[in-house]
């Protein structure tokens, strides 16, 4: 069969600075019409810079790319930019991670589903309503045109994603890249979103190349996969090749990562409550349709959590986790119902270790701060409080002069751990502490928090959508759906013998749920 | 509609409060208006008489509601030093300043705009960094030394207006707009290096944003991208800073007139002060907040056309 794709030793040189630096290293990949293939790194492997040549988005001034990339005969690192627009939106189509910031906020939906057809069909407004409409109903979503109508964030980020699927495949391109489109959203979306992928290349034949750090996702959609690092293709083949008979150690090191339901790990805590919530209601007033409506977003939520016990509380987004959260520490006052602390300053960790830390200040400077606002430690032993933490959390004493922006997601999360250890809680509440992380960095920080359970005995809450990391981590589980807790239990019985519907609609999609 | 009825309620609510505090400040500060008028030598009984006459031995409350009721009614209080109307004395000065405030406006945006979208097209050529270097000239000088600039330049060198030689619109038109033109560039050149620096700013931001790769992931051309995506996007702040400017501009423009020999509000707001004329002062003050709080308004209302996301 006739090749769709040909890349043979592309290389990709970055010249901004004034040692050249090599971001994709001798990269080969042949695609067959139709077929699925995955790529597969983390952040900084060069996944994307390769996704993006092949696509023909790099054309920085300060770049330079080796090599051959042929689509359906044509050369796309050497031709005009003139030709290469012809095949962009048209024949090559792109999906991005982040479907908020990757539709422009200022334009309707229509406008942007119906742009690459503006650009390279000649069909009349009225035909291009009725073709993006179709493509908004082909990829699932309801009241069409309602949503042809809107604005980006008028939408939830599993539709944007829908919206971004939706204006890639209006014009039936031959090779659809999808660039880590699910790693934004919820499991439940996540795995719809596979599911959307997957029925479209089967109707349409289109071939699909699909980034992702989440090897587990991968093998869920694709028949071939290639695993990046650094630059390198270092493994290629088959999925079943690759899982049964992994070569390379970073191959095996990305499979252990792939967090797994351990079901030793469930183990009743002795009965010392720490945290005694009873019958908890808040809720907010929201504008809806232009309406102002209080909107309940917790329903006499109940839970207790013992003296050395990890928690896991899950559910999507929207669902009132981090409300829960912030309830507890206190940063949201409650309607009704009663939050008891037997010990004091439960301590928060958030998702986003980005945002969250003041890029103003350096890491000693933000460790410290509790200490200096909240108690009245000497100078001196705060100091050495903070070296003391930021040592427990794996980083070692000079990271302490350090400010934010030159550390990596992983080492910001560890800060953050460490600044909530700095008043010695035994209750840590954890907000997705990990979704913002690649599959390794996030196995590391899992496992530094285990250590910590371990080690401080230390409580821990931990908020996630994700239930295979839920399930390795913790010992109890709660699923939450619309500010209810419709289930909870010990881990085992919850994920072998889920009763609530959405329980099992939840394991479904994070390909845990046992068949029998 | 909804969102524009708030903004009405506003920005009457702004102005009440702003007449309510221009009027107390009059009202309290030191000095006799009476005194003022008849001189250090009037006898008490006729300072008394010249007082009643002028409405001022009403209690403060009393006075402020008639002076309100007034204006509701379109008579804004006899000037003290003229004995005329007020409304009379600005009517011909108002149409003066408005012109010179919405030609600055236009000369502004002619001017920043294009050069801004220019220059952030030409990112890091020499076009760019030759505009940016004139921009810093120009963004340091205060309006009132271009004004004098200008004057020399086109006025006195190259000899295309007259310095001072103002001609109304009544007389004239083409004579006026072509004096006027001056004037308002001067007021214009320095908020305009400004706007073209914001727009600068935010369109090279934009550029980095993941729309503007979707963007050309389907195929657009780099005009399509500025022109269709990015300039809506980036055109935010400029508009935020275009609103404090027209506020600035009526500000601007009393000085600007004074350079220029403008019989406009500035001038007539100098000598009123200086003769304690307040009922021509509170006047101007309250047309000058009428003023920056409609285009405040316009600026409210053209947001939440341009960004969709505002509620």
């Amino acid at each position: 069969m006739e090749k769709l794709l040909h890349v043979e030793d592309l290389n990709i040189e970055f010249h901004d600075h004034l040692i050249p630096e090599t971001v994709v290293y001798d990269f080969d990949l042949d695609m067959e019409p139709g077929e699925i293939v995955g790529l597969v790194g983390e952040s900084g492997s060069g996944k994307s810079m390769s996704a993006l040549a092949i696509a023909g988005l790099l054309s920085r001034h300060d770049m330079k790319k080796r090599g051959t990339i042929t689509f359906n005969g044509r050369d796309i690192l050497n031709c005009p930019r003139n030709q290469l627009r012809d095949l962009q939106g048209d024949e090559i189509c792109i999906i991005f991670q982040e479907p908020l910031t990757s539709l422009d906020p200022v334009k309707k939906i229509g406008w942007q589903v119906e742009e690459a057809l503006r650009i390279h069909t000649k069909l009349t407004p009225a035909e291009r309503k009725a073709k993006a409409l179709k493509a908004l109903e082909d990829v699932e979503l309801n009241d069409v045109e309602r949503v042809y109508d809107s604005y980006p964030h008028e939408l939830s980020g599993g539709m944007r994603q829908r919206v971004m699927i939706a204006a890639a495949t209006i014009g039936n391109p031959m090779l659809l890249i999808a660039d880590e489109p699910t790693t934004a959203l919820d499991v439940t979306v996540q795995g719809q979103i596979v599911k959307l992928l997957k029925k479209i290349n089967k109707e349409k034949n289109t071939a699909i190349l699909f980034i992702s750090h989440d090897l587990s996702l991968v093998s869920r959609l694709c028949d071939r996969v290639m695993v990046m690092k650094s630059g390198y293709v270092v493994e290629s083949g088959s999925i079943k090749d690759i899982f049964e008979n992994p070569k390379e150690e970073y191959t095996k090191k990305l499979i252990a990562s792939i967090p797994s339901y351990d079901p030793e790990a469930g183990k009743e805590a002795e009965d010392d409550v720490i945290l005694d919530v009873k019958d908890v209601c808040v809720s907010f007033d929201k504008k809806i349709n232009g309406k102002n409506t209080n909107v309940k977003v917790l329903k006499n939520v109940s839970l207790k959590i013992n003296k050395g016990e990890v928690i896991g509380l899950v559910g999507e987004s929207g669902c009132g986790k981090s409300t829960l959260a912030k309830a507890i520490v206190g940063l949201q006052p409650i309607d009704s119902g009663s939050i008891e602390q037997h010990e004091k300053y439960p301590q928060m960790v958030f998702q986003d270790p980005y945002g969250s830390l003041n890029p103003s200040k350096k890491i000693g400077f933000i460790l410290e701060e509790p200490l200096k606002n909240l108690t009245d430690v000497t100078e001196e032993e705060r100091h050495k409080k903070a070296k003391e933490m930021i040592c427990l959390v794996g980083l070692s004493e000079e990271y302490l002069e350090r400010y934010p922006a030159e550390l990596s997601g992983g080492q910001r999360q560890r800060v953050c751990i460490a600044q909530a250890l700095m008043l010695g809680p035994k209750l840590l509440i954890a907000d997705e502490p990990v979704s913002a992380l690649d599959v390794t960095i996030q196995a590391e920080v899992l496992k530094l928090m285990q250590k910590l359970h371990e080690e401080l005995g230390l409580s821990i809450l931990f908020i996630s959508h994700d239930l295979r990391v839920v399930g390795k981590m913790c010992d109890r589980v709660l699923v939450m759906k619309d500010g209810v807790i419709v289930e909870q239990g010990i881990k085992s019985d919850i994920y072998d013998d889920p009763k609530h519907e959405y329980t099992v609609s939840l394991l479904e999609s994070a390909g845990l749920l046992k068949k029998n | 509609m909804k969102y524009v009825a708030k903004k009405v309620i506003g920005a009457i609510i702004t102005l009440l409060v702003v007449s309510l505090l221009v009027f107390l400040a009059f009202a309290i500060i030191p000095g006799d208006p009476a005194l003022s008028r008849l001189g250090t030598n009037a006898t008490e009984s006729a300072l008394a008489a010249m007082r009643e006459r002028m409405g001022l031995n009403k209690p403060i409350p009393v006075r402020y509601l008639l002076w309100l009721a007034g204006i509701f009614k379109g008579d804004l209080g006899t000037s003290y030093a003229y004995e005329m109307p007020v409304t009379a004395l600005i009517a011909d000065k108002m149409p003066i300043t408005i012109t010179l405030m919405i030609y600055s406006l236009i000369l502004m945006l002619i001017i920043s705009v294009p050069l801004g979208v220019y220059a952030s097209y030409k990112e890091k050529t020499a076009i760019d960094r030759a505009i940016q270097i004139i921009n810093q000239i120009i963004m340091a000088l205060p309006p009132f030394f271009s004004g004098i600039l200008i004057t020399l330049v086109f006025g006195v060198g190259l000899k295309f207006f007259v310095p001072g030689g103002f001609v109304s619109i009544g007389v004239n038109p083409v004579r006026f707009f072509k004096f006027m033109f001056f004037p308002a560039l001067a007021i214009a050149l320095p908020k305009s290096a400004m706007i073209l620096n914001l727009l600068y700013t935010s369109l090279n931001g934009e550029k980095k944003k993941d729309y503007v790769r979707t963007a050309y992931s389907r195929g657009n051309t780099s005009n399509a991208v500025f022109f269709g995506h990015m300039l809506k996007n980036a055109s935010m702040p400029a508009i935020t800073f275009i609103g404090m400017a027209l506020a600035d501009i009526v500000a601007g423009s009393i000085i600007i007139e004074q350079v220029f020999g403008i019989p406009g509000l500035g001038r007539i707001l100098l000598t009123s002060i200086q003769n304690r004329d307040y009922p021509v002062v509170l006047a101007v003050i309250m047309l000058i907040a009428l003023m920056v709080v409609v285009t405040n308004l316009a600026v409210d209302v053209i947001y939440k056309i341009v960004d969709p996301r505002i509620e």
